[in-house]
């Protein structure tokens, strides 16, 4: 087997420094007791600061984690049982269907955002918490039925088959055969959803109403109104989360898959 | 013949996005042939003024700047993408090195664009660095520019190059560059002859799933954007926010919306001429 | 197929963020607790126009919680306010927004015997006021004009004039609001119109002007051109004192020069009103009230910096302003423009994303 050559490792190496250097610089400035990019010592104060000091910013990652989870449940349901239909059934109108759930996926968010602000405008919806949930349980749903049916599609058809054979019923079925087996790609579908939530920023920015800023929305007022480094603090805080995050679900997903 | 429960399933879903997705695009389409209000909102009689203004000089060459930045930040992305998928592909580190690629990718969004202003502003780590060895007196203006964007939105949407193309090349047979070698091809050639027609697929995916957010883009040049560099998310964000112009709003949704049918066509359209 | 693969691949790494913030959790779970008690005043107002400290004492001495969201423009909150119907009581809108919404019938008539201490403004103001001819709708908050400021260490001489913006040693150095009245209120005032002009050639004219100062500088910001210049990223920016000011600390000030151009600006008078809308009215009226003490609006003003509409609160600042009212002389409030408004728009658009 050839070994990839100079080229490719360089470029390897670039892209990964590339990516990494600007938020290694966001760590260490949180360190920084200056305002200014300028070293002027180490110091906690802006982790104080945002843990003791930030109101706001914890009222907001409430509503993103109130969000992220209804929504993420809600598109949960409605996307296995969707996947399940469109995997395993022939009916009618399943081919606009299909295309209808690639929709959200492949439309730029400035599209979805800008279209459902309208409609919420138009049949007299305020806008609130409640409005983020809609939006957000509207894109997260083709994520699940993907990640479902992309688990569901490794499984034979004759399972199925064979357990209607046997004389189950269609309840017993979904409990206690299509379940089971898609439930790494239910799992998986979940928490993709849940971070699809808390990440987004361009349709809630669109459909956010009063006090129901989330997090995202949060950090975007503080990028252009902010006076202070609590950012920093705080992109560390989230930094260190997501690659602790990432190590475990990796592991928990594999674990999931070998069940 | 048991019982076809398939609508019964996918009920919710076909409910869920008929309301939530077809009615709101819809009822968007049909604004952008209504008149405007004065402030705000649209008058109900036809009208095709939304579209006359999109053919102001102005628009056309936010149109032309969008398109600029998408097709420059595309390439990049690819070519940068394409060596670096390729490495980790053939690594035997392959898990490893995916992980150093979607740590950073997983980081919110925002954060990592505020990276980069504190590294390109005037009193950022760049300038700070420059002046410091003397090669230059005064800071330079590198952010709220073209080049900026294109940097900030390369960084933040590589990883949907990487993904892809790492899932194709990964698949790919290498005995088959070994036995083009072994008839005397150098490494090089036979890459670029073998290896990409058959990761083909791979490479459009790439290019889709970097242009369209491209072209969409509205976060990146709010915020590291200048007077010259508009693009048309802004342009879709201040007519809806500030101008209350809801038509035109809608009309370059439409358009946004319409280049997006496009290009995915054309993927669809390269995806089965592969599998021809 | 691939695109399901790639998803999945997201959905290994994806994994993670779900619930990234866990470490923090504990910290923060005694905050939201004392809400359900308390009742809750939604205020819609401009980036920092009001000092925490206010916010917290008026929190504390009603037993009630504020929640402060804010704007950068008019144009921002009137559309967020159509757009989202409902929800906040309070909201902080320039004059000429206050008639728009008048007609728009967005606003409660104001009850003045709610708000005893609305005797303690100037009448003077008063008297200027014709966006709310008697302030039924409206009650006035803060008076001013955008200005120029200028950092000093950088620029030495200087013209107090709008035409510093036509300087292109300069050029990208300097930023103008991201606000059409404002930008082109300067434009008219520097050719000697009236910032309210409905004439089209007029408003030709300032938007050449425009043009020529777009080509100096670097955007049109409303929003963070005071981190900006705190930070030395610009050296001359038009906009609001309070924004700029906030954002440098005591030694930084020293190198600021702060004017207003003496052709005079777009001037604004922002005034609390009531939504229709409002769920806490009482409440609203409460703040409203709260707000014109003398003791808490000389706190407010010597905050921002800005003169005192409030006379007894003259003699309790402790901050000398960094204008008059007497500096506003030459300055003009800005007026609803009716239908002139989509003139102006088409104006601004060419403006902005022209070359």
């Amino acid at each position: 087997m050839s070994k990839p050559g100079k080229f490719s490792f360089g470029v390897f190496v670039f892209v990964t420094l590339f990516l990494h250097i600007p938020l290694a610089i966001l760590v260490i400035s949180s360190f920084n007791s200056s305002k200014s990019m300028r070293w002027e010592g180490f110091s906690l104060k802006w982790y104080h600061e945002l843990f003791y000091n930030s109101g706001p910013l914890w009222h907001s990652f409430w509503n993103s984690i109130i969000v992220a989870i209804s929504s993420s449940v809600v598109a949960t349901v409605i996307g296995t049982l969707g996947a399940i239909g469109l995997c395993w059934y022939s009916f009618r109108m399943k081919k606009a269907i299909q295309t209808l759930t690639f929709f959200p996926v492949i439309l730029p968010e400035i599209i979805i955002g800008v279209s459902i602000l309208i409609f919420f405008n138009k049949i007299g919806l305020s806008l609130s918490l409640f409005t983020i949930f809609l939006a957000h349980v509207t894109f997260n749903i083709p994520f699940v039925l993907m990640t479902v049916m992309a688990r569901l599609e490794e499984f034979d058809f004759s399972i199925v088959e064979a357990a209607y054979d046997l004389g189950a019923t269609e309840i017993d079925m979904l409990l206690r055969v299509i379940l089971p087996i898609s439930m790494p790609g239910i799992i998986a579908g979940l928490l993709l959803a849940i971070t699809l939530s808390l990440e987004d920023f361009v349709i809630t920015f669109f459909v956010a109403g009063p006090g129901s800023s989330t997090l995202p929305l949060h950090i975007f007022s503080m990028i252009r109104f902010g006076v202070s480094p609590t950012i920093n603090a705080l992109s560390v805080v989230i930094i260190v989360g997501t690659a602790l995050l990432a190590l475990s679900s990796k592991n928990l997903y594999s674990s999931l898959l070998k069940r | 013949m048991r019982k076809n429960y398939g609508p019964i399933y996918v009920g919710p879903v076909a409910f869920w996005l008929c309301a939530f997705l077809s009615v709101p695009l819809l009822i968007t389409l049909s604004y952008s042939f209504l008149a405007k209000g004065l402030y705000g909102g649209v008058e109900p009689h036809f009208s095709l003024a939304a579209y006359r203004s999109l053919f102001n000089t102005a628009v056309l060459k936010v149109l032309l700047n969008t398109i600029i930045i998408a097709v420059l930040s595309t390439a990049l992305m690819v070519g940068l993408a394409l060596p670096t998928a390729y490495y980790i592909a053939r690594s035997s580190q392959k898990n490893l090195l995916l992980m150093l690629i979607i740590i950073p990718f997983w980081t919110n969004f925002l954060i990592r664009i505020y990276a980069w202003i504190t590294i390109l502003g005037s009193n950022g780590l760049l300038n700070s660095f420059l002046m410091g060895v003397g090669l230059t007196d005064g800071p330079i203006q590198f952010l709220y520019n073209r080049g900026a964007i294109i940097l900030v939105i390369v960084y933040t949407t590589i990883p949907f190059a990487i993904f892809p193309l790492y899932s194709t090349i990964e698949k790919f047979d290498f005995s088959l560059i070994e036995a083009a070698m072994d008839l005397g091809a150098s490494k090089t050639k036979a890459l670029w002859k073998i290896m990409i027609p058959n990761i083909r697929s791979g490479i459009t995916t790439a290019v889709l799933f970097t242009f369209i957010p491209t072209f969409g883009n509205f976060a990146v040049p709010k915020l590291v954007g200048g007077t010259s560099s508009w693009m048309l998310g802004n342009l879709i964000e201040r007519e809806l926010n500030i101008t209350r112009n809801w038509p035109l709003a809608s009309s370059m949704s439409v358009v946004l919306t319409f280049v997006t049918m496009l290009a995915v066509l054309f993927f669809m359209r390269s995806q089965n001429k592969k599998e021809l | 197929m691939l695109l399901a693969a790639a998803i999945v691949s997201m959905v290994v790494s994806g994994c993670s963020e779900g619930e990234k913030e866990k470490p923090t959790e504990q910290k923060v779970v005694q905050k939201p607790q004392q809400q359900e008690t308390a009742q809750t005043l939604y205020i819609y107002n401009w980036t920092y126009y009001i000092p925490n400290q206010v916010l917290k004492d008026f929190e504390k001495e009603y037993n009630v919680k504020v929640v402060y969201d804010m704007y950068s423009s008019n144009e921002e909150m009137f559309t967020k306010l159509k757009a989202g119907g409902s929800g906040y009581d309070l909201v902080f809108p320039s004059g000429d927004y206050v008639s728009i919404m008048i007609k728009e019938n967005m606003l409660e008539p104001i009850d003045k015997t709610k708000i005893p201490n609305f005797s303690n403004i100037d009448p003077e103001v008063l008297a200027k006021i014709h966006f709310d001819e008697g302030s039924q709708y409206s009650v006035p908050y803060m008076m001013g004009a955008a200005g120029v400021a200028v950092n000093t260490k950088f620029v030495k001489d200087f013209d107090k004039s709008w035409s510093i913006f036509n300087r292109d040693d300069l050029k990208g150095r300097m930023t103008m609001l991201d606000d059409m009245r404002e930008v082109l209120g300067a434009a008219l005032k520097s050719l000697g119109y009236s910032v309210n002009t409905k004439s089209l050639e007029e408003l030709q004219k300032a938007k050449e002007l425009v043009k020529q100062w777009k080509k100096n500088i670097v955007k049109f910001d409303a929003e963070s051109f005071g981190k900006g210049f705190a930070a030395g990223e610009f050296w001359v920016v038009q906009g609001y004192q309070e924004n700029i000011f906030l954002e440098l600390d005591e030694a930084a000030k020293q190198d600021v020069a702060f004017f207003i151009p003496k052709e005079g600006s777009a001037m604004y008078m922002d005034n609390m009103v009531l939504l229709k809308t409002a769920k806490n009215k009482d409440l609203a009226y409460t703040f409203m009230n709260y707000i014109h003490e003398p003791k808490v609006f000389a706190q407010i003003a010597d905050f921002l910096m800005l003169p005192s509409i409030n006379v007894p609160a003259r003699d309790l600042m402790k901050v000398k302003p960094n204008y008059e009212i007497a500096d506003l002389a030459r300055s003009e409030f800005k007026e609803d423009l009716g239908e002139s408004l989509k003139d102006y728009n088409q104006i601004w658009q060419e403006i902005i994303v022209g070359e």
